[in-house]
């Protein structure tokens, strides 16, 4: 039975605990924003290094080039001053002017790769290398060699022998070896420092890479660590909100199995105070009335019967006063009890009472409603407007209407005297496929302290100056809360009340009712 | 039933002894005469009309009605209701139920199990006294089968 609360079952879905997740994500995002700060420093890391290393290379293949070259130049030196000097023998020994045609070639080529050794030389190592003792001893061999052939031309073959005895040509060929050979060790020793260099330089993008790659894999792998342990973690907090659901609506439905048995024996006992109540009542209504009777057939033998004065006197007030009297308290007192029982009874059995759920036009509904009181609103002038922006509600059409019908009595019975009755209906949509239906009245008002109380069965508000037993606001809170509502009011004392009816548009069969 | 022979008997089963006796009264006012015996536990009544646990051949000669209250304390009204119509001594014996019950279901069950006829008590006096008053009347013009 709806009237004894289903008011509860509110505050018991709202003490379940909230969710419990794991670690709370927010420790996840820092440490992926570090560890992504952390491969891309290696990745830009290893492509700047890289970048550096090979340029490096690039250089060091420029320097070996450069150093081939100034071998060559060595090499192309020595073999010019062999064949300028094979080219000398030769005119020497034949007087042939064909051995000389090389000779200006030759010297032509020694002079040009003399050059070139200054300029691959650095300034700093020429001294070492004894650069221009090398130039001054070819230049003085090639003297030699055009001071022995400008003498074999003019036929001195005398001064010729002179001159190649004192062996000169022979030192000098002798001494520019010694400068070649030294130049060539040099052009080794520079080869062999850069490609160690290049080695170096290789070993260390090596390095730089593997490094870098290790740093990269530790990278990926440390987020493929968080990102699977932060999916385990959502598939967690996942699990647990679903646990907790199925656990809440466990939870729910023994609370309503709960509630329903409740309900349940509330509803029987009502019933059964109501009935085990009316049982005596009926005897003393009933003996009562036996008593009346029985006075009613003494009276007249009693008139009769000789008695002293007295005693006539007490007997005669007895019979004609005081028991009549106690016998109208009596009765009017179990006629009251009666119907406060008869209250009670009615609005247990409103909660047994099988819903019919039909769809209501708002506006059509209340009309019905106001029709049954609407000789009651003319005497009073009144008027009745609507405002209303849900019209159709799916609801049990009886309770509804008694619902309006109630409050509708209310608003006329209890209006101010001062001015003209104007009610004012309502509708609107409230949140999830709620809606509340408002009934503003200009009436009396019901004073701050009485707002709860008159929901109360048997309770009144201001001057009783109107018929009542107390029953109609609780018997329309009753109603509503079996539709699975709740109405509230608002009011101004002396300007008016304003009852609001929260419920859902679609009425569905509690499962209370039904379990 | 012959208000001058009277040869039926009216047996009522009710627990309240007030009630009793103001059925009693108000069947009198309807101007019924027959002897009346009140029983006011289950038990008491089933021991009169089905001789101490047997079944009901003492009374295989006597013309009775039964009054019957549901809501008794130590039986359940069915329980008298359906020993007697399932006796075959007693089973064409009227049984008027008399009680404050106005549930359909048991209403069903009564009729269901051979209930003549099923009274609710009204919870008011006034009521009351004329429903057993109007009772009283219809008792005087029951035929009860002889046997």
């Amino acid at each position: 039975m709806a009237i004894f609360g289903l008011g509860k079952l509110g505050t018991a879905v709202r003490s379940v605990s909230p969710v419990r997740g794991a670690t709370p994500p927010s420790t996840i995002a820092p440490a992926t924003a570090i560890l992504f700060f952390v491969g891309l420093s290696a990745l830009l890391v290893i492509i700047g290094t890289t970048t550096w290393l090979s340029k490096r290379s690039e250089s060091y293949f420029t320097e070996i080039a450069r150093i081939r070259d100034f071998r060559s130049a060595i090499l192309e030196l020595r073999a010019a001053v062999q064949a300028a000097e094979t080219s000398q023998r030769g005119y020497l020994l034949t007087e042939n002017e064909i051995y000389l045609s090389p000779f200006g070639l030759e010297k032509n080529k020694a002079n040009r790769n003399l050059g070139l050794l200054v300029k691959y030389v650095p300034a700093a190592s020429q001294q070492d290398l004894s650069l221009s003792r090398l130039r001054a001893v070819v230049q003085q061999k090639f003297a030699e060699m055009e001071e022995t052939i400008k003498l074999k031309r003019a036929h001195r073959d005398a001064d010729v022998a002179l001159l190649l005895k004192t062996n000169r040509g022979k030192r000098l060929t002798d001494e520019s070896n010694i400068y070649f050979g030294g130049l060539a060790a040099y052009a080794d020793q520079l080869l062999f420092r850069v490609s160690e260099e290049q080695g170096q330089n290789f070993l260390l993008l090596q390095v730089v890479s593997f490094v870098g790659g290790i740093i990269i894999i530790f990278v990926t792998a440390a987020a493929a660590m968080f990102s699977s342990r932060y999916t385990r973690m959502i598939s967690r907090s996942r699990d647990e909100v679903n646990r907790l659901n199925s656990s809440l609506e466990l939870r729910v439905r023994e609370r309503t199995a709960h509630l329903a048995q409740l309900n349940e024996e509330v509803r029987r006992f009502a019933y059964i105070v109501t009935h085990d109540l009316r049982a005596p009542l009926v005897n003393i209504m009933g003996f009562t009335r036996e008593i009346e009777e029985s006075v009613a057939d003494i009276r007249p033998v009693l008139g009769s019967a000789p008695q002293t004065q007295d005693d006539l006197e007490k007997a005669a007030v007895s019979l004609n006063r005081d028991i009549p009297e106690a016998i109208s308290f009596i009765q009017s007192s179990t006629q009251k009890m009666d119907a406060l029982i008869n209250a009670i009874l009615k609005l247990s059995r409103e909660g047994q009472r099988k819903l019919n759920v039909v769809p209501i036009d708002l506006l059509s509904g209340s009309q019905k409603a106001i029709a049954a009181l609407q000789h009651r609103l003319n005497e009073s002038g009144g008027q009745v407007r609507f405002d209303l922006k849900v019209k159709t509600i799916v609801t049990d059409r009886i309770s509804f209407e008694q619902i309006i019908g109630n409050l509708l009595d209310n608003a006329i019975k209890y209006r101010s005297k001062d001015r003209v009755l104007d009610i004012r209906i309502a509708s609107r949509p409230v949140g999830y496929e709620r809606m509340a239906i408002e009934i503003t009245d200009n009436g009396r008002g019901i004073a701050a302290e009485d707002r709860e109380r008159v929901f109360e069965l048997f309770r009144r508000s201001g001057t009783l100056d109107q018929a009542g037993e107390g029953i109609g606001l609780a018997h329309v809170r009753a109603l509503v809360r079996n539709l699975g509502g709740e109405i509230t009011l608002a009011s101004q004392f002396g300007l008016g009340t304003t009852f609001t009816i929260e419920m859902p548009v679609t009425h569905r069969q509690a499962e209370v009712f039904s379990q | 039933m012959n208000r001058n022979t009277a040869p039926v008997a009216i047996v009522m089963i009710e627990d309240d002894e007030g009630h009793s006796r103001l059925i009693e009264k108000n069947i009198r006012r309807a101007g019924v005469n027959n002897e009346i015996m009140a029983f006011s536990t289950g038990g008491a009544a089933m021991d009169f009309l089905f001789s101490g646990g047997k079944d009901g051949a003492a009374h295989a000669n006597r013309q009775l009605l039964v009054l019957l209250d549901l809501n008794l304390p130590d039986t359940s009204g069915i329980t008298i209701l359906e020993r007697i119509k399932s006796d075959p001594h007693l089973k064409r014996t009227p049984v008027i139920i008399l009680t404050t019950t106005d549930d359909q279901e048991e209403i069903k069950r009564c009729y269901d199990l051979g209930a003549n006829a099923y009274v609710t008590k009204p919870l008011n006096y006034e009521g009351f006294a004329k429903a057993i008053q109007q009772l009283g009347l219809f008792i005087s013009i029951v035929k009860v089968p002889e046997n």
